[in-house]
């Protein structure tokens, strides 16, 4: 259980406080309602570029990071599909130089020319690295516009091209700013050993005077149901046949997602799961086989991948998965699978919930989500899920129809 | 209004609070750590073995280590998974280069059983052929895509380097070593490397004390029965080394040169000197190469310790158009902290950043426990890090040129390019 309060500034920001007095240290998280589904698909990889402009000074304070380090702290932010989160971890008896950084980049970024520059060229060598220079790196980028035709999930948090970031104007990264870095459009958590009163006056103290601006409204294009198998092939030195089998799935807010959750465990999360055992260890198809959910916001992916044995074939593979699946499609799952996969659950939350930046994290986007008690009420939503709930989950998003299949052919230069 | 150009005041951090775990001895030469000050239910048991890549010449190490939860004459693997697996454990098993570690996580009221499936499973591993052949078939693909990894190409060859006058040290696997594992070599180095293997048993739980106990003497008779020894005295193959990737588009460096460990009385220096180079966000690394010219995603160094040595290294990846200048820009910042003292502002901001970073490896009893063994490892105790508070507030601009001069010399460098 993560005891929290919750309280709201005048400007519209929400303030999330969880008291932890065993550390000496603070923790600052603050999620922007931004990410990568707010592109325009004309200029895609901008979140994540601007979340790299963000620590490129703002309207008071010539640079973000060295203030900070200077206070013993450190910070650090990711992008992803859906949100954009930055975190500061700092000595509690620092905590408003942290509140002093944070709050004046929400005030207003220093925008100089040389930064977005810098950042730009950072940002595609980041794209080299972690997708271009890579084995299979590239999956992503050719994954999501073959599964979403219409929702901007069909590119990744990088961008679809270099290109697109290359072209990124101060004009862009200025509308960028004003539009969603606003008290309204964010949540923040603060977590350390402090007394909430405190809190509520160094929040105030920081943040109070900041305009509000306008929440953005999000209409984003609905990804419509997908009615037909898609596959595509591509060819690539590596060294081995990979594949990619990727089912439509439920919003992170329904009940479903969480079913489709275990659903995923129960097929591929470890040792003792139903593809693992049939084509790793029975079979030897594959030298790799996992099964998992992206875990979106909105209608995400259950991805079944895998690297193929030296000699085997991808029609053998195919065959040999959606036998597992048409199984577990015909046959409910047992007590002991149920609850095997749910003890595994419990231990991985309580291993999460040892660390204070997540605890942060996760109270800021379970209040994204409608409320950050949403985070203790996780663990009863799994408990009651029941073998019947998966069976129907199983049936209705594991066929043909909703599936998108990539395969990498791995050929010899 | 509050005045937004002015910093919040800054108080700075002169006591941090250490725990030890528990000390409790399996015999002579091995200890059980136990740290009971823990407020979740949350366990974690790790088994450390005499079982390292420098053990093993037929290089059979890694395979062995893979095999642990492979089978025993009355389970199969999959029994041993489902049995873990219903109890909600999470096993990391990883073999290094000194030691292997068996990890076992899990909650409280599940550690006793989870812990005696583990050991009945590492410790009768029945080296069936199936299983053997099932690894060495994944490991080798696994190989195979490392291959493909300009990171892991320069990684493999820097290690090669830095260690060129040990046989053990240096040892690398080959794509041919997976055709001559034996069942005979694998079977023998179990035998030698972990029923007679185990050196350190690591346990942060707030278990009842007679079930530590009870763990504790469970393991007595697989705990060595000599001291162990590890080599130090490294020479490394000086100058620099460019392997041809064919279509990289980025190329990774690798620099560094043989150092040492806690147990030389200039490390606490050079880990000041070497953050200010490269081993936090602002460092001249970082602010030069990536913040200021782009070169690259990251840049960052770091001091690598074994148990009687260490080696510096300074890591990163660049487009390959930028290898050159990114080259003559460390050899630069390198020459910088020789001929210039750091300033006091900068100087400030990096014992306070130590500082800082202290607190946090002291924060939380998992944390502190790995604190802990980094220091008992190398026969220091928690007054090691009183002593790096101390040192952190008291060294000198001076003091750090002159660390610099004494250790960062170019000509001395190990340089790998891969791409």
């Amino acid at each position: 259980m993560i005891q929290f309060e919750k309280f709201t500034l005048s400007n519209g920001l929400k303030v999330i406080f969880h008291k932890d007095p065993t550390t000496p240290l603070a923790v600052i998280n603050t999620l922007f309602d931004v990410g990568a589904r707010d592109e325009s698909p004309d200029k895609t990889g901008f979140a994540h570029l601007f979340e790299h402009l963000m620590f490129g000074g703002s309207i008071n304070i010539e640079d973000f990071d060295a203030p900070l380090q200077n206070a013993g702290g450190e910070s650090n932010a990711f992008t992803s599909n859906d949100i954009t989160n930055y975190y500061n971890i700092i000595p509690a008896q620092n905590i408003e130089t942290a509140l002093w950084l944070e709050s004046d980049r929400l005030l207003s970024l220093a925008f100089t020319e040389k930064s977005l520059e810098t950042q730009r060229s950072v940002v595609i060598e980041e794209f080299k690295q972690r997708y271009l220079n890579q084995p299979y790196g590239d999956v992503w980028l050719e994954l999501r516009p073959l599964a979403y035709t219409t929702h901007p999930y069909q590119w990744a948090t990088i961008g679809k091209e270099i290109k697109h970031i290359e072209d990124a104007s101060m004009e862009d990264v200025k509308s960028f700013f004003y539009k969603y870095y606003t008290p309204s459009n964010a949540i923040v958590c603060i977590a350390g050993n402090f007394e909430l009163d405190y809190v509520k006056q160094i929040m105030e103290k920081w943040y109070g005077d900041i305009p509000s601006g306008i929440k953005p409204a999000r209409i984003l294009p609905l990804e419509p149901k997908q009615e037909i198998f898609r596959e595509k092939t591509i060819e690539s030195k590596v060294p081995s046949n990979a594949f990619y089998y990727a089912f439509k799935m439920a919003e992170k807010k329904s009940f479903e997602y969480y079913v489709t959750d275990l659903l995923s465990d129960a097929l591929g999360r470890d040792k003792s799961s139903k593809l693992y055992i049939s084509l790793q260890k029975e079979l030897k198809l594959v030298t790799e086989i996992h099964c998992y959910i992206t875990g979106s916001l909105d209608n995400g992916l259950l991805i079944i991948e895998g690297k193929i044995a030296p000699g085997e074939t991808f029609e053998k593979i195919d065959s040999e998965i959606w036998k597992v699946l048409e199984e577990l499609k015909n046959k409910l799952l047992s007590d002991s699978d149920l609850e095997r996969i749910k003890n595994k659950i419990s231990t991985s939350k309580e291993f999460q919930e040892q660390g204070l930046l997540n605890r942060a994290m996760n109270l800021c986007l379970y209040e994204l989500l409608g409320d950050a008690n949403g985070v203790n009420e996780e663990a009863s939503l799994y408990e009651s899920i029941t073998a019947a709930h998966i069976h129907t989950i199983a049936n209705e998003i594991l066929i043909t129809e909703n599936c998108s299949l990539l395969k990498i052919k791995a050929i010899q230069e | 209004m509050i005045n937004r150009t002015l910093a919040p005041t800054i108080t700075s951090i002169n006591e941090i609070s250490f725990t030890a775990p528990k000390i409790i001895p399996l015999n002579q030469h091995v200890n059980l750590f136990w740290m009971s000050e823990i407020y979740d239910e949350t366990t974690r048991i790790e088994l450390h073995f005499d079982a390292g890549t420098i053990r093993s010449a037929e290089k059979v190490a890694g395979f062995v280590n893979s095999l642990l939860l492979s089978g025993t004459s009355t389970k199969t693997s999959t029994t041993i998974n489902n049995e873990l697996d219903s109890l909600g454990v999470f096993t990391d098993i990883e073999v290094g280069q000194e030691i292997a570690v068996v990890s076992i996580y899990c909650l409280r009221k599940n550690a006793e059983k989870a812990f005696s499936i583990i050991l009945d499973a590492i410790t009768n591993v029945n080296f069936d052929e199936n299983e053997i052949e099932d690894i060495i078939r994944e490991k080798k693909q696994n190989f195979l895509i490392g291959s493909e990894k300009v990171s892991i190409l320069s990684r493999r060859k820097f290690q090669e380097s830095i260690f060129d006058n040990s046989i053990n040290y240096s040892r690398q696997l080959k794509l041919e070593d997976f055709d001559t594992i034996t069942k005979e070599s694998l079977i023998d180095f179990h035998k030698s490397h972990y029923l007679n293997g185990l050196v350190k048993l690591i346990i942060v739980s707030r278990l009842e004390e007679e079930k530590i106990t009870l763990i504790a003497k469970t393991l007595t008779e697989f705990c060595v029965s000599t001291p162990v020894k590890f080599e130090d005295n490294f020479i490394n193959k000086k100058g620099r080394i460019d392997i041809q990737k064919d279509g990289a588009m980025q190329t990774a460096i690798r620099i560094g040169m043989p150092l040492f460990n806690k147990k030389n009385s200039d490390f606490i220096d050079f880990q000041i000197l070497q953050t200010i180079l490269g081993d936090y966000f602002g460092s001249r690394l970082m602010s030069n190469i990536r913040e200021d010219k782009g070169y690259t995603y990251g840049i960052g160094c770091g001091v690598s310790e074994t148990f009687e040595s260490g080696h510096f290294i300074i890591a990163t990846e660049v487009g390959k158009e930028y290898v050159e200048a990114t080259l003559n820009e460390i050899k630069f910042e390198i020459e910088r902290l020789q001929q210039e003292e750091v300033d006091s502002d900068e100087l400030t901001l990096v014992k306070n950043y130590l500082l800082g970073q202290l607190l946090k490896s002291a924060d939380g009893p998992n944390a502190m426990t790995d604190l802990f063994i980094g220091a008992f490892n190398q026969g220091k105790d928690l007054t090691f890090y009183q002593d790096v508070i101390n040192r952190i507030n008291a060294i000198s601009a001076e003091e750090l040129k002159l660390t610099a001069i004494k250790y960062l010399n170019w000509e001395n460098l190990t340089i790998v390019t891969a791409g």
